[in-house]
């Protein structure tokens, strides 16, 4: 390499002020959001065997669950596969927002954190270039779910748009868990330990939640949690909008509104909380 | 406002460990300054503050001009940071990795495009631009992060053990780079523990330990402070090791510690006055104590030799107990 050019080394491209240089009018931090987001996503293309396996392992949960528990399971007036399958969505949800912390994991093992900390982007760029491509990333795996859904004999029974509706339900709660799972990712700074740190409060949540049993059959101690399980009020909006509002009662003895309104609220908090946490993470270093 | 890095009083505390205890040194415009220490000594905690990754529990520091602490933002748009490991991203092509730092640096698409190629042509990794970092060996890695420092030409480079772990042709062509750069005016902070590299390359060094800067000056000035020439002997009977040790000591009025000796290799080291003198009478007093000599030598002392007479530890050793106090030599 001797023999190249050396001039080449330290020539200055352009003469860009360091003010100019730092300066973040907001089209800067779009864009920031914009190469961040799209290295992540150019990452995941890139690891086919991620793609695959994070497709297969809920398809076959969902065949799992509509097809063998819908053998020993039985709701009174509703197919067990269209009480399940939202619950399963939600669930993938939930699994795939935990990329979001090894991802993030990864990206300060391998010191790409400290490379973007010190070069003169939006202090931002890198939280909200990761819920960017996460956003999409799950976006493009509920798609896929739900046609898949679909042809193993799921049915939404309350119009297309309530049906659009639970598939913005789903990837708006797999966004707000990826605050969580980015905070873990910040603070643990190892991805396998992040991997297992995460699922200590999921699982019990899932189990715990409305996904697999109305609450009403869940134990009697259990109920009352169950009730006030953020992930049991994901499943029971994304239930209500597939199956509409009348089902949804009949199943769970909650309205779609209340259903809602508790989603919301549980969203706003996650969101507001671990944002809050990540970001002070992120800014500590 | 001067230019360079300017470094007063900087303190770093985690929990009950003090990683610095107010370190000062000043590394001029356009010069290398290397910071020699050895691990633990406090040298990548002093790089992360200056490169606004860590905020400093007390004193100030200065880089380019720009307060580290009030304006981080303008530190970022001047300096390029080559770490331990290459911050690079195994998933992209090495392409990609440099035109994604030139971007983010605000250079428009096509001038990070074409400044990418000139890069990868310079650091001879043409023929991989398009493979995905995960293809790549570790020299390979390590030259595409420099790379990937200098995209946008900063003025200012911290350089934190950049040849760590290279092999040794890796490292060759690394030294060549950095001269270059600082040929070209750029401004370098270079970390490391190999005292060759510092020797080598840093126009001053500052010595670190123990979160403090212990001694400074340019690499002959270090030499000159230990003082004399260092006689360097070997014995054919290792067990002669001792003796030959007791007899020197006693025979040039050196404390014994101030002696190294390797009883492995048989090997002892004596910081002495003016060489050939010492010579003819180490020559004398090993006879009269009736020590075979295989090798006996005089020379001037290395940085190895600077660094363990103000550290009384040699620098490649890692750090494992927490830094007891010791007895230092006065330098001059």
């Amino acid at each position: 390499m001797v023999d190249v050019d050396m001039a080449v080394v330290a020539a200055p491209t352009e003469l860009v002020s360091p003010e100019a240089r730092a300066a973040l009018p907001p089209a800067r931090v779009i864009a920031d959001v914009g190469l961040v987001a799209g290295r992540n996503l150019r990452k995941v293309l890139r690891n086919t065997r991620l793609i695959v396996f994070s497709t297969i392992q809920p398809l076959m949960q969902l065949i799992l669950f509509a097809y063998v528990f819908a053998a020993v399971a039985h709701i009174p007036g509703i197919s067990y596969k269209d009480f399940v399958v939202p619950a399963v969505l939600v669930q993938t949800m939930t699994f795939a927002a935990m990329g979001s912390g090894v991802g993030i994991a990864n990206d300060m093992q391998t010191g790409m954190v400290d490379r973007f900390r010190s070069l003169p982007i939006a202090r931002s760029a890198f939280l909200v270039g990761r819920t960017t491509s996460d956003s999409l990333r799950l976006a493009i795996q509920c798609v896929i779910l739900i046609a898949a859904a679909l042809l193993i004999g799921f049915r939404f029974r309350n119009g297309i748009a309530a049906a659009a509706g639970m598939g913005v339900v789903l990837v708006m709660f797999g966004v707000a868990l990826t605050a969580f799972s980015a905070w873990v990712g910040l603070s643990v700074g190892d991805p396998e330990t992040v991997q297992a740190a995460v699922f200590i409060p999921i699982l019990p949540l899932i189990f715990t939640s409305s996904a697999f049993a109305p609450v009403s059959r869940l134990p009697g101690w259990m109920q009352p949690l169950a009730r006030a399980n953020p992930i049991t009020s994901a499943i029971d909006t994304a239930r209500g909008l597939a199956l509409g509002d009348q089902k949804l009662y009949a199943i769970s003895h909650v309205h779609l509104g209340t259903a809602s309104v508790h989603f919301v609220l549980w969203w706003i908090g996650i969101v507001a909380v671990f944002t809050v946490l990540a970001v002070r993470r992120y800014g500590a270093g | 406002m001067p230019g360079g890095v300017v470094v007063e009083q900087l303190v770093k505390r985690f929990g009950d460990f003090v990683a610095l205890a107010g370190v000062d040194f000043v590394a001029p415009e356009g010069r290398i300054t290397g910071l020699l220490g050895p691990n633990g000594a406090g040298k990548t905690t002093a790089i992360r503050i200056l490169t606004t990754l860590l905020q400093a529990d007390g004193g100030r520091a200065s880089v380019a001009g720009y307060d580290v602490a009030r304006e981080p933002q303008l530190v970022r748009a001047v300096i390029g940071l080559t770490g331990q490991y290459a911050a690079v991203d195994e998933d992209l092509t090495g392409r990609e990795n440099l035109v994604l730092v030139g971007r983010l640096g605000r250079m428009p698409k096509r001038a990070a495009t074409d400044r990418a190629a000139e890069l990868l042509e310079l650091f001879s990794l043409s023929h991989a631009a398009d493979r995905v970092l995960r293809t790549y060996s570790g020299g390979m890695r390590r030259r595409l992060d420099l790379a990937a420092s200098l995209m946008f030409a900063p003025p200012v480079l911290f350089l934190d053990e950049p040849t760590t772990g290279l092999d040794p042709r890796s490292r060759l062509e690394l030294w060549d780079v950095i001269a270059e750069l600082r040929r070209r005016g750029t401004t370098i902070v270079l970390t490391t523990q190999y005292l060759e590299e510092a020797d080598r390359l840093a126009d001053s060094i500052s010595v670190i330990d123990a979160g403090k800067i212990i001694a400074e000056g340019t690499a002959d000035e270090l030499k000159r402070k230990v003082g004399g020439d260092v006689l360097d002997l070997t014995v054919s009977e290792r067990i002669d090791t001792d003796v030959a040790a007791t007899t020197l000591a006693r025979a040039f009025e050196v404390e014994e510690r101030d002696l190294t000796v390797d009883h492995e290799l048989g090997h002892v080291l004596v910081p002495v006055g003016a060489g050939s003198v010492a010579l003819v009478e180490a020559v004398r007093v090993l006879d009269g104590a009736g020590v075979r000599v295989a090798d006996l030598g005089v020379r001037r002392p290395s940085l190895d030799d600077v660094f363990l007479s103000l550290t009384g530890h040699v620098a490649e050793e890692a750090r494992t107990e927490a830094p007891a106090p010791r007895t230092r030599r006065p330098i001059a």
